[in-house]
């Protein structure tokens, strides 16, 4: 038996978040009904012109940036020829001999860096709903701003694929360029992968898969091709150069075309669109807009905050949140407690919202929360309380515990009362308590709660009672 | 590649049928247009810069405000045939 | 009526004076486009009603034909080709909002070659148009509608487009004023592409004034078309005047060799004889490249045009052909679809750019466009125009070279450079065979310099009668 080398390159397609399309002014919405956003021009009318939209070369640049590529200094378009229904014009404008970037890298978690050998832009065609003996298509979605993102052949196990795509995900969306939700189709991938002999330099015939509808698709489906490989090679025979397609269900991949049947694109410069100019000040702007990248992000956090690599991984893996963290960590410094509200309360109440979009309570709020839980001045649950009211609407927390009575009660001579009444009306508790029951002076802990409707300083409330009960 | 599949190839790229037939007729209209357009080879053209365009003009953007067209209608009223507001085609063989 | 022998200045100045009434005007024009209609050809669609408007310009209440390959909403463009048999327009090209915003009356569409194919408009799906000058010939070709229809006088105004010449080679034939401004003056938004790095829009008129007066309605920059030219629009009735003395005219020896008609010649010589005694300076100029123009043009503009006809696949709009699978659906549509000469271009594009031809035939094909380009660039560092014969021959008869494709592309032998350099260029009447069919010459100027071209005409026309000879159709 041999042992092989696996050898991946990905490419990826990315929507731009853009509000309207690259080369005309139809909306690129999501969801809107069948034929809504379409115009003569994404829909290929005869006579019509691309008019260039400026907020993808923007957000085009910046992702060329934030994966450290060279930024051609001018560029033009081409048109790329194939029929298809959902391309109205019978070609695609994109970009071919002069791409928008090139020759970046993009580091992984583990300190691997990945080439990316270009970022193109690009105009995505529609949809098409395949039925039994015909096919329907919709034209929403042609014309949407694509940013074309291609890997050199580093990525060494189907893994490190699902690796570089979590990583180019967050970085995209860290970077506010795209919101990479593969179920939406706003980012997919196809791979090309080979196997050589270990050892061996010159690499092995290539396969193109495609068809893979998730993250974890990518990885099982470079996984079965690779098992399926090493058995045609280990038999002996060759690998073609073929386009496969992943079938999630049955877990194979099956030829979609050969080599043989290769498309001649045609490809040639865009004579309706002139060329563009990416200047310097475009550059810095859009230098600016690449915030702290996530693995940046997360070394500064392991040196700041010291916590532990699991924690901070949660934090970073959003920037809204990894920014609300640090925020809130400068209004108050108990780092531990901050935390432990954060990674509990807090995410708890983002889950149940839905979205991070919903939240509305500040920094400075949250931390007035934790801060006030960590001084005793409201217990657990008034903490959680106050944080489910205000997380949405950012109302004054004092005011909110004010007005809700949530000041934790802590003074012997306020609380006196209410051990007398627990132990006057519990005879049963007292009596096992005493009778050497230890967990009996919980029962009567939480009879004082209860009374207090929940503001009572357990700790006190127990100290208190052991010292009654004990005279 | 010989001129017959010349024809036969550019055919199917641009997904025009053309009856055997007329593949000779075709055929030998473009080996002349074909052998009139060489006489570029007699020129040195190594150093040039293509010319893409008749326009010295660059940088035409537009800003990004989406506009709905309200052109649905009009567009779905040309389709040669429709299903509900989805453009339908026959089946797709590749 | 009166109307019908005006020229379309006089005529938008009779109805503001109120000698006659635009509704009056427009009926007049659209029975003496149908009564000519039935002998040339030269329209496809014919209005009954104005396309209502209440704007006004120097040329309001004028009738105008349009090529039938630019949109207007809500009525029939067809580019003359089965496969887009009775498509509607959704929309309007930018020059019908400008004409209507300039309060001209649209007459109907003008019959073309396929796709604007062709230099006798006899690709067209509906048929040739007849010359107005003798029924046995072609019009020119491909605006060969538009030419016909100010010859013969059915209308004082048209529009046409211009790839390599489809404006001024027809306008030659058909002893009129065509014009195709600097590629960029005119937006090209809603003209239906053909070779979109050299298609303009331009107009046709029976002399310089109305052509300049159009000119002023239609120019101007548009943001829907990127290669628009952001310009300052110049006022073109101010050019009417006559040329300075000292103007340079160039005359190049490689427009005047093998292959130029004698009588054709003649009648040009006599142009340069007329500007001469106007002081013009005339200037012998070479502009090198010249003769391998054609081959340079007939590359690019069926690169970019088979591109351009992709689109035409009866998803969305125009004929298809029932199959049961979409592949056969695609080839038998376009098969039936598209005539002759359209599937010779988009093959012989296909085949220039496809894999392993692309260097050898498209990329080179730019580059010598380069060389042409610049031959026009270290001319005009020493004249302000330049004149040539618009087309070898006068009007050709109908048939005469439909089979033999290299012999049409070379009547437009003249007229190309301009379109891959980018240029202004104004064809005119200058004489007359001995057979009493009109010639015509060109006039070429550096981009932008319009005015210089609508001088040098006006100049010419304000010494001769030629223009104003009318066919007896």
């Amino acid at each position: 038996m041999f042992e092989f080398d696996v050898v991946i390159g990905l490419e990826v397609h990315v929507q731009l978040k853009t509000r309207s399309k690259i080369f005309c002014c139809c909306p690129t919405e999501f969801n809107s009904p069948v034929n809504t956003n379409i115009c003569p021009v994404c829909c290929g009318y005869p006579g019509v012109l691309p008019v260039f939209n400026e907020k993808a070369l923007d957000l085009g640049t910046r992702v060329g940036l934030a994966l450290n590529c060279k930024i051609n200094n001018r560029i033009y378009f081409e048109r790329k020829n194939y029929f298809y229904p959902d391309l109205p014009k019978g070609y695609q404008i994109s970009q071919y001999k002069r791409p928008l970037g090139e020759e970046g890298n993009l580091l992984l978690n583990s300190g691997k860096k990945i080439g990316i050998t270009r970022v193109h832009l690009e105009e995505d065609a529609g949809k098409s709903i395949h039925k039994q003996d015909y096919s329907l298509v919709d034209l929403n979605r042609t014309g949407t701003p694509l940013l074309e993102i291609v890997s050199e052949p580093d990525i060494s196990n189907p893994q490190e694929a699902f690796d570089y795509l979590t990583q180019l995900k967050l970085i995209l969306q860290y970077i506010d360029a795209s919101d990479c939700d593969m179920e939406k189709g706003f980012l997919r991938c196809d791979a090309n992968i080979s196997l050589k002999r270990k050892g061996e330099t010159k690499l092995g015939t290539r396969v193109e898969l495609k068809n893979m509808n998730s993250f974890k698709g990518v990885r099982d489906g470079l996984m079965h091709e690779v098992k399926r490989q090493k058995k045609v090679l280990e038999q002996g025979q060759k690998i073609a150069q073929e386009t496969r397609l992943w079938d999630e269900n049955k877990c194979i991949t099956v030829v979609m075309r050969t080599k043989e049947e290769a498309c001649d694109y045609r490809y040639f410069p865009e004579p309706d669109l002139l060329d563009f100019c990416i200047s310097k000040e475009r550059i810095e702007k859009e230098k600016k807009n690449v915030c702290e990248l996530p693995l940046v992000k997360k070394e500064r956090f392991l040196k700041d905050y010291k916590l532990p690599e699991k924690e901070i991984d949660i934090i970073i893996s959003n920037r809204v949140l990894a920014d609300f963290f640090e925020s809130s960590c400068n209004e108050y410094d108990d780092i531990k407690k901050m935390t432990g509200f954060f990674l509990g309360p807090f995410l708890e109440q983002i889950n149940l919202l839905g979205t991070i979009e919903a939240i509305k309570i500040s920094p400075g709020n949250f931390a007035k929360i934790v801060r006030y839980f960590a001084q005793g001045k409201i217990n657990n649950l008034s903490a959680k309380k106050v944080l489910s009211s205000a997380i949405a609407t950012d109302k004054d927390i004092d005011e909110l515990i004010a007005s809700r009575g949530l000041v934790q009660v802590s003074g012997e001579d306020e609380l006196f009362a209410f051990i007398k009444e627990a132990i006057d009306g519990n005879p049963k508790a007292v009596s096992e308590y005493k009778g050497g029951k230890q967990q009996a002076i919980m029962f009567l802990v939480g009879c004082v709660m209860k009374k207090t409707k929940g503001k009572a300083n357990p700790k006190v409330v127990k100290e208190m009672l052991q010292k009654a009960l004990c005279q | 590649m010989t001129e017959k599949s010349i024809v036969e190839y550019i055919s199917k790229l641009t997904r025009i049928n053309v009856s055997p037939h007329q593949i000779d007729s075709l055929n030998r209209q473009l080996s002349k247009i074909i052998g009139y357009i060489e006489k570029l080879n007699e020129l040195d053209v190594e150093n040039v810069e293509p010319m893409r365009t008749a326009t010295l003009q660059r940088d035409v953007f537009r800003p990004d405000q989406p506009k709905l067209s309200m052109l649905k209608d009009d567009i779905l009223n040309n389709a040669p045939q429709r299903e509900g507001d989805y453009f339908k085609v026959p089946k797709i063989i590749e | 009526m009166k109307a019908l022998s005006l020229t379309g200045l006089e005529i938008a100045q009779s109805i503001k004076k109120g000698e006659i009434a635009e509704d009056e005007v427009f009926s007049a024009f659209n029975q003496n486009i149908k009564d000519k209609n039935k002998k040339l050809n030269s329209f496809v669609d014919v209005y009954d009603q104005p396309l209502k408007s209440c704007a006004t310009s120097s040329l309001k209440g004028v009738p105008i034909a349009v090529k039938d390959n630019i949109c207007i909403k809500g009525k029939k463009i067809t580019c003359a080709s089965k496969i887009l048999s009775n498509h509607i327009a959704v929309y309007d090209a930018t020059v019908i909002t400008k004409l209507k915003e300039a309060g001209l009356n649209i007459a109907g569409t003008a019959n073309m070659d396929e796709f604007a194919f062709g230099s006798s408009t006899e690709t067209s799906c509906y048929g040739v148009v007849r010359n107005p000058w003798n029924k046995d010939k072609v019009a020119g070709g491909s605006s060969g509608g538009s030419a016909a229809s100010v010859g013969c006088r059915q209308v004082p105004l048209a529009l046409g487009s211009d790839t390599g010449g489809s404006i001024r080679q027809p306008a030659s034939l058909c002893g009129v004023v065509g014009f195709k401004p600097t590629y960029g003056r005119v937006s090209r938004y809603g003209l239906i592409a053909f070779g979109s790095s050299l298609d303009q829009i331009g107009p046709f008129s029976t002399n310089i004034i109305d052509c300049a007066h159009l000119l002023n309605v239609i120019c101007g920059y548009d943001s829907k078309d990127s290669t628009s030219a952001k310009v300052e629009t110049d006022d073109f009735t101010k050019a009417l005047a006559t040329i300075k003395k000292g103007t340079k005219v160039g005359i190049a020896k490689e427009y005047f060799a093998k292959g130029l008609n004698s009588e054709v010649k003649n009648a040009v010589e006599g142009v340069i004889s007329v500007l001469k005694k106007k002081g013009a300076c005339i200037v012998e100029i070479s502009l090198p490249h010249t003769e391998y123009a054609v081959a340079t043009y007939y590359i690019i503009a069926s690169s970019e045009a088979s591109a351009n006809l992709q689109r035409f696949d009866g998803v969305r709009y125009g004929l298809r052909e029932k199959r049961p699978n979409l592949i056969d659906m695609y080839s038998d549509t376009r098969k039936e679809g598209f005539g002759a000469e359209a599937k010779r271009r988009i093959f012989l594009g296909a085949h220039s750019l496809s894999s392993g031809y692309y260097d050898a035939y498209f990329l080179r094909a730019l580059k010598v466009r380069r060389l042409i380009k610049e031959d026009f660039d270290k001319v005009f560092n020493e004249v302000d125009i330049i004149l040539t014969p618009t087309s070898p021959t006068a009007a050709f008869n109908i048939g005469e070279k439909s089979e033999d494709p290299i012999s049409m592309y070379l009547s437009d032998v003249y007229t190309i450079s301009a379109n891959l350099a980018g240029l202004p260029a104004v064809s005119l009447p200058c004489g007359f065979t001995k057979d009493n069919l009109p010639i015509g010459v060109q006039f070429i100027a550096k981009a932008f310099d319009e005015s210089s071209l609508v001088s040098a005409s006006f100049t010419y026309q304000q010494e001769t009668n030629f223009h104003k000879r009318i066919p007896n159709v």
